[in-house]
């Protein structure tokens, strides 16, 4: 995978915003990048529904669907070896650790990404519950839809998702649409947007 | 009859494809009940197999959510099996949920779950088999379920990806390892894979144990027809791979998803064929779940979690601040260590529990096997139930009480045993002496089935001070161990006691030792000295071919830092003052100026003057966006660091007086905040008692009650989880809780903050630090 273009994304959660990182942490940076590439486990599980699965018979799942002849299901996850490192590495260098789980989230989401793509053109973004005012508790559902206990993902009562470089989300076929922040609960006091950025890697718009 | 191991055996096919095939959807166990004639049929159409697999696969308490009750599905099941007129296996699936620490599920209650299946089956079936795991831990679970209810085969298969792991990270080697150990009668692997994709799998079981192995490939990989998932593989192909696999020495065969009667019919030929045979080296091999050491050269065993002599670890151990144990289990980990010595035996201690416990929360951490250290045979036995993987016990001796005691428990988890040459009338003088004690301990592990692989001796160092002409008797002794087929081990260190420099017998004394064929130097992995002696002997044994673990641990050395334990890194050198090194963040020469600094100045001028002012200064470029998070971290870590080597100087603060309490609340496990603030606060000099993440409110409240802490700081990320912070707080209350209460996290703000009762909400870590510093200063 060419990771030099998810560098923007990475320094993004590291709260650089425009500025650029140092050379020690460039370094680190692609040091954990490396490693990430030899213990990532990861593993995509979706299902195609024709007919709209009763959950997302709602707002704002409605509208983000409407016009879609199909919706994906999909939960994705790095696996629990990189949960792992992270947790060792709070313990052996909290420095990294912190670069580790940010390159980890920008990494899996560009594996989903480039996995969707083999889905097909005309789809959406993912949509997560928890977006647009969507009740976050709804990720249950997919979880019974789809079983993701086969690639070791499960649900905490609370509704967290182990291991914690997981995603689950919702995509629509037959439309494309782009990720915005409209909606989104922490749009007035996101720390993201006040750097001109957003959590998703793109430029505000 | 089936003949394991020297027949081939062919096992049925897919199950859940054929009731798809007879329209049959659903709760598939349940149609055992309201189903049965089409059961049978299809159990009958695999009369071919040798064994037919009971219809039970997601039949167990925690995962079977149909209409019946466990003990009825599960007798049906087995009826209708038994019509195939075959053997009859009970089929046994995971449980779907993931065991702790990956996932919610405790280790008894998975043992449970599948005791409860032994209980019910165990006279009715021909064995078991487990199947389609991929969490080793639930395996174990499992066997050891089987085992202590029954007395039936039983068979495993895991599933691996295409990478060859399991889910949970485990190689087909440490799998091999782990399920022979557990004494299961076959292992291998099926499912998520198609024959052709399994061979290196494959390949890797059969080297890896003698063990008889079983191969059940699903139909090729799946395609996706119409939204749909066929498999496409066909018979021919799919006859030729496990031809080719019964050729390489695999004694079990079958058919996982997608499979048919048909698959099945063309590969029975090869059952009653000789099961070819494999010549598998024994080696003596550790494993946590995810790594797998061979005694092999040398490997270093870490010493440090021991707390004879060791104070601070015997609080740590007393308060069960697990978190101290973790941290020194991590430093000898990046010190170099391959393997941990876990000794939690101190008085007044409830031993077998907190030994289970330091377990289970050291592997969440580190991946390094471990050396159960006890002579408490409950405690051994908790710790080997418990532990993930195949460890070393520490130990037995010549003493016939000790051998029964402990080989049992050794014999049952596949343990390593370090037996050490002295009985009950001491440590014998000569080298001959604790050669016979070595031959006893090998020959009554034999007894009791134990292999010489998984034997090691020590030979036991006395005093160079006290007992100087055995010394040479020690390493004497090693060589001759040796010629029984066993691996060694020394806890080298013992040799130097009340010598000066005793750095330098100690270093020699083990140059010594390897020479004569010590494999498992038990030591301090943060002495330098000690690690590097082991590394220069790999290189002139030429076990470290082309010297490269050598050149790599060694590729920045200078001489300066030839007593550091890692290689210094090359900014280090930039900061030549102690307030450099804090706002740089060079972690590694903060307390080594800090003590420096103390020569020439009082602690308390060091905290104010320069720690604070240089935390002060990162905090302030952090805020204006010139600095960021990661050089913050850095900075507080040197910061910590040198108060650290400060509060050795300092009078012991009063109780809870600058104590903070930290806790990710109930529900939430996102936990990167709250380090980052664990760490800033610290490196302002507060003591913080990290409750970790997940937190239920009583713990809170009982860390109030019982620390009284200065303040309270409670994290939540999502917006689920604030209900659950609010209602932490409000427990606190109800205590008449007069810390203050500190709330933080993404979706917090200063107006959530006060309708959910929090005192403060602090933007980020620095200004948690800086509220708390104004606090005190009005205090």
């Amino acid at each position: 995978m060419n990771c030099s273009d998810i560098g923007k994304s990475i320094c993004n959660y590291l709260g650089y915003g425009k500025a650029e990182p140092d050379e020690n942490v460039r370094r680190l940076i692609s040091e954990c990048l490396a490693e990430l590439e030899k213990i990532h486990g990861f593993k995509y599980q979706y299902k195609i529904f024709d007919r709209v699965p009763a959950f997302l018979e709602k707002e704002p799942y409605s509208s983000f669907l409407n016009g879609c002849s199909a919706v994906i299901l999909c939960v994705c996850t790095l696996g629990a070896e990189v949960d792992r490192k992270i947790k060792y590495l709070e313990r052996a260098d909290m420095r990294k650790s912190l670069v580790f789980d940010a390159c980890a989230s920008a990494y899996l989401e560009r594996l989903a990404d480039e996995f969707e793509m083999s889905l097909g053109k005309n789809l959406t973004y993912r949509f997560c519950p928890g977006y647009g005012g969507s009740d976050i508790s709804d990720i249950k559902y997919i979880f019974d839809l789809l079983k993701p206990e086969k690639i070791g993902v499960t649900l905490l009562g609370s509704n967290l998702m182990l291991p914690q470089k997981s995603m689950a989300g919702i995509i629509g076929v037959g439309k494309t649409a782009k990720k915005t922040c409209d909606g989104c609960i922490n749009a007035s006091s996101c720390a993201y947007r006040k750097e001109g950025a957003t959590c998703y890697g793109s430029e505000k718009k | 009859m089936l003949r394991l191991g020297e027949k081939v055996i062919v096992l049925d096919g897919a199950t859940g494809t054929q009731l798809e095939e007879k329209g049959l959807f659903g709760c598939p166990e349940d149609f055992n009940i309201t189903a049965p004639e089409k059961i049978r049929e299809i159990h009958r159409s695999y009369a071919a197999a040798d064994i037919i697999l009971t219809n039970t696969f997601g039949l167990n308490a925690i995962k079977y959510r149909g209409e019946f009750s466990v003990k009825e599905v599960a007798l049906k099941a087995i009826e209708s099996a038994r019509s195939a007129k075959k053997s009859v296996f009970f089929n046994i699936g995971p449980t779907g949920a993931m065991l702790k620490p990956l996932g919610a599920l405790s280790f008894d209650e998975a043992y449970s779950a599948f005791a409860e299946l032994a209980e019910i089956t165990k006279d009715l079936v021909d064995g078991y088999f487990v199947e389609t795991f991929s969490d080793l831990y639930e395996a174990k679970a499992c066997v050891l379920a089987l085992k202590e209810h029954s007395k039936k085969p039983i068979y495993v298969t895991m599933t691996f990806d295409s990478s060859g792991r399991t889910l949970t990270g485990s190689t087909p080697e440490i799998v091999a390892n782990t399920l022979e150990g557990l004494g299961v009668d076959a292992l291998g692997v099926n499912c998520s894979l198609g024959p052709k994709e399994m061979e290196s799998v494959v390949k890797r079981l059969l080297a890896a144990s003698d063990v008889p192995v079983i191969v059940e490939p699903n139909r090729g990989l799946p395609v996706l027809k119409n939204g749909k998932t066929v498999y496409e593989l066909g018979v021919d192909e799919f006859d030729f791979y496990i031809g080719k696999f019964v050729e390489m020495g695999v004694g079990v065969v079958g058919g996982c998803c997608g499979t048919t009667p048909e698959f099945i019919n063309a590969i029975s030929k090869y059952s009653g064929r000789e099961v070819v045979r494999r010549a598998v080296a024994k080696k003596t091999a550790v494993n946590s779940a995810t790594k797998l050491v061979g005694i092999e050269g040398v490997k270093i065993c870490g010493e440090r979690l021991n707390p004879t002599g060791k104070k601070k670890l015997k609080e740590a151990l007393l308060n069960e601040d697990y978190d101290y144990l973790i941290d020194e289990a991590v430093k000898q980990q990046e010190a170099g260590a391959d393997i941990l010595d876990v000794n939690v035996g101190i008085p007044k201690i409830d031993e077998p529990r907190v030994m289970a416990e330091v377990l289970r929360r050291l592997q969440e951490y580190v991946d390094l096997p471990l050396q159960i250290d006890s002579s408490d045979k409950e405690a051994i036995e908790a710790g080997a139930r418990y532990y993930n993987g195949i460890p070393i016990i520490n130990s037995v001796n010549g003493e016939e009480r000790v051998m029964n005691s402990v080989f049992p428990i050794a014999k049952k988890y596949g343990a390593v045993v370090l037996g050490l040459t002295m009985d009950d009338n001491g440590v014998p003088e000569t080298a001959e002496e604790r050669f016979s004690i070595a031959k006893r301990i090998v020959e009554r592990a034999e007894s009791y089935g134990i292999p010489r692989h998984k034997i090691m001796i020590d030979t036991l160092v006395l005093t160079a001070s006290a007992e100087q002409k055995l010394v040479k008797e020690t390493v004497e002794a090693l060589r001759l161990v040796k010629t029984l087929g066993v691996k060694t081990a020394l806890g080298v260190s013992n040799v130097s006691f009340g010598l000066p420099n005793r750095g330098l017998l100690n270093k020699t004394f083990l140059a010594m030792a390897m020479t004569c064929g010590l494999n498992m130097p038990i030591l301090n992995p943060l002495d330098g000295e000690m690690t590097g002696a082991v590394r220069a002997y790999a290189v002139l044994s030429g076990e470290d071919e082309n010297s490269e673990r050598y050149i790599e641990a060694y590729k920045d050395f200078t001489p300066a830092a030839a007593n550091s334990t890692a290689a210094t890194r090359r900014e280090d050198k930039s900061a030549s003052t102690l307030y450099d090194c804090v706002k740089k963040g060079i972690k590694g020469r903060a307390a080594e100026l800090c003590e420096e600094e103390l020569q020439r100045s009082e602690p308390m001028e060091i905290v104010d003057g320069v720690l604070i002012k240089a935390l002060d200064d990162v905090g302030k470029l952090y805020e204006s966006g010139k600095l960021f998070l990661p050089q913050l971290v850095s900075s507080a870590e040197a910061a910590k660091a040198a108060f650290e080597v400060i509060g050795k100087r300092l009078p012991k603060n009063g109780d809870g007086d600058g104590l903070v309490v930290l806790a990710t609340v109930k529900g939430d496990v996102h936990d990167i905040g709250k380090n980052i603030v664990k760490v800033v606060l610290e490196s302002h000099g507060y003591s913080v008692l990290d409750l970790g993440k997940d937190v239920p409110k009583e713990k809170v409240v009982e860390a109030y009650i019982g620390h009284k802490p200065f303040a309270i700081g409670l994290s939540a990320l999502m917006t689920t989880t604030v209900i659950s912070m609010e209602e932490t707080i409000k427990a606190l209350r109800s205590v008449g809780c007069s810390s203050k209460i500190f709330v933080g996290g993404a979706v917090l703000n200063e107006e959530t903050a006060r309708e959910i009762g929090a005192d403060y909400y602090t933007k980020d870590a620095i200004e948690f630090a800086k509220v708390l510093n104004a606090l005190k200063n009005k205090d």
